[in-house]
């Protein structure tokens, strides 16, 4: 869908002012709170929608072609769960028959990483002496073994656990994503029905840009979930690290929780490199290096090119908003806060424009009055 | 919320829309999909549809009843044109992206058809054909006020 509204001066109609932005940040906080409490509703919904997105252009291309929307809609729907499963039955097969081995790896890969530490430690004691006398290698050592023993198994097995429990409320996903290709036009028209003659064109308006800002948001992302596989895989190959694809895979779409997953990510790498180089740490500090330089590529030149576009936030309150996620819904609030922030940015703007136009609330209230006394004509008859 | 996934009634609403001038010359498949995008408007007698200086967001085609074109707040004295069903009104702002050039109010008890800005580019994207075909109509309405308004003009 194209789209001009910005252009030609009905962007006015949108208000910017410390109302939409108060309104925003306490809007986007409740509705975290509250969708905190309907999780396994709200992912596969943001799954769904991200699904949808990603399906549409196809669905577009066969409605240029001629075929009606419901029929597209179905199609690209049904290849897609037949392409999902395709790819999924072996990956599962895959995952059982290897799931005592990969314990195992995941044990080595642990085991590596305290390895790594212990001689970077060792390293740094022996070139700092104030070190050494601290006896910082061994009481850092003590630490880790202490919080190995205590906490990670439990972790472990509560993060996998829920991880379980999660599966089956994300097979609603592709459900929803099939409603929304096949019956968006129609719900639109449904909510547009239950506005005010008024206030109309102003929804129509908003409508657009909901559509708009959401449409380019998941867009965005996957374009930067694109870059970022690339790029990692491309810097990983070159170190001469195995799997280079999978695991520049896996740091681009763990990327999506901001702050948390590029830790999550550049420790999966860490961890790899140095289990399978224990003898070269040269080449750990080489990944640890490339994922520096992704990080800033990507906060500086990646995300205001895809992602940070659509939003056309701040980037104060754009840090604010993801701590604030953070906080009152863990990691599904980090990936959460951004995109809901701009929806709601533009239902606050709307509300506020309409608000700060008297104009549209006398007609508003003019036709009220012109029901009432349509309803109440014959009311006085009798009197 | 079940209107919202019912198909069954549209049939009698398809005639009422295939009789509009706008959208005469379209198959039957490309009328549904229009149809599909209309926004049904009620208004009462005297209820504003626009201001002018508004950004328009919408079309309108009178599919029962009259609507009024007039100079901002002089529906008496500012009368521009009266329009009956059938006719399309508001399709400038759509077409120039420019502000609302006058006022329009329901002259009596209407029903109205609204095609939104962003539904008409993007029939413009996914049915190329439909939407040339009603551009050509909107075109020929256009000319043939424009005819009307020289031939209104006094001479000299």
């Amino acid at each position: 869908m194209t789209s001009n509204a910005d252009d030609d001066g009905s962007s006015r109609y949108v208000s910017t002012g410390p109302f939409v932005w108060v309104a925003t940040l306490a809007v986007t906080t409740l509705l975290l709170v509250l969708l905190k409490q309907a999780l396994w509703l709200v992912v596969p919904f943001l799954v769904a929608v991200v699904v949808y997105y990603a399906l549409f252009p196809p669905v577009h291309r066969l409605m240029l072609a001629g075929v009606p929307r419901s029929t597209a809609a179905s199609l690209v729907a049904g290849a897609f769960v037949v392409v999902a499963l395709l790819a999924l039955v072996p990956a599962v097969s895959w995952t059982a028959a290897h799931a005592v081995s990969g314990q195992e790896a995941f044990y080595r890969y642990l085991d590596a990483g305290r390895v790594l530490i212990d001689k970077t430690l060792a390293m740094l004691e022996a070139r700092f002496g104030f070190l050494e006398r601290m006896h910082f290698h061994e009481q850092v050592g003590r630490r880790m073994a202490e919080f190995g023993e205590t906490n990670l198994q439990k972790q472990l097995t509560a993060a996998l656990l829920g991880a379980a429990a999660w599966l089956p409320s994300l097979l609603l996903a592709p459900f929803f994503a099939f409603f929304f290709l096949r019956d968006g036009q129609r719900f639109l028209k449904f909510l547009g029905a239950a506005v005010p003659n008024a206030y109309f064109e102003r929804t129509l308006y908003m409508l657009e840009r909901f559509d708009t800002t959401a449409r380019a948001y998941f867009h965005g992302l996957l374009k930067l979930t694109a870059i970022d596989t690339v790029c990692m895989s491309v810097g990983l190959w070159v170190i001469g690290v195995p799997g280079a694809a999978v695991l520049g895979l896996a740091t681009a779409v763990l990327s999506w929780v901001p702050v948390v997953g590029p830790i999550v990510g550049g420790i999966l790498v860490i961890l790899v490199t140095a289990t399978d180089f224990p003898d070269q740490p040269q080449l750990v500090y080489a990944a640890i290096a490339l994922l520096a330089a992704m990080r800033l590529l990507d906060d500086f030149v990646f995300l205001p090119l895809t992602v940070g576009r659509s939003l056309r936030m701040h980037p104060l309150p754009t840090v604010l908003l993801i701590f604030v996620g953070g906080a009152v819904a863990g990691v599904p609030g980090l990936i959460l806060a951004l995109p809901l922030a701009g929806l709601v940015m533009v239902i606050a703007g709307t509300i506020g424009g309409i608000l700060d136009d008297p104009r549209l609330r006398a007609r508003h209230a003019f036709a009220k009055r012109l029901r009432a006394e349509r309803i109440t004509a014959d009311l006085g008859a009798n009197d | 919320m079940v209107a919202l996934f019912h198909n069954a009634g549209e049939a009698p609403r398809l005639r009422i829309v295939r009789q509009l001038p706008l959208f005469a010359t379209l198959s039957r498949r490309e009328l549904r999909v229009v149809d599909s995008l209309l926004h049904e408007r009620r208004y009462l007698k005297g209820e504003i549809v626009f201001d002018a200086g508004e950004h328009g967001q919408a079309l309108y085609v009178i599919v029962a009843g009259r609507v009024l074109i007039c100079r901002q707040g002089e529906p008496d004295t500012g009368r521009i044109a009266e329009l009956d069903a059938g006719v399309v009104f508001g399709e400038l702002a759509l077409l120039d992206n420019a502000p609302r050039a006058a006022q329009a109010r329901a002259a009596e008890d209407c029903v109205l058809a609204s095609l939104s800005r962003a539904d008409f580019e993007s029939l413009l994207d996914t049915h190329a054909i439909a939407a040339s075909k009603i551009a050509l109509q909107l075109a020929r309405q256009l000319g043939r006020q424009l005819r009307e308004q020289n031939a209104a003009r006094p001479e000299g």
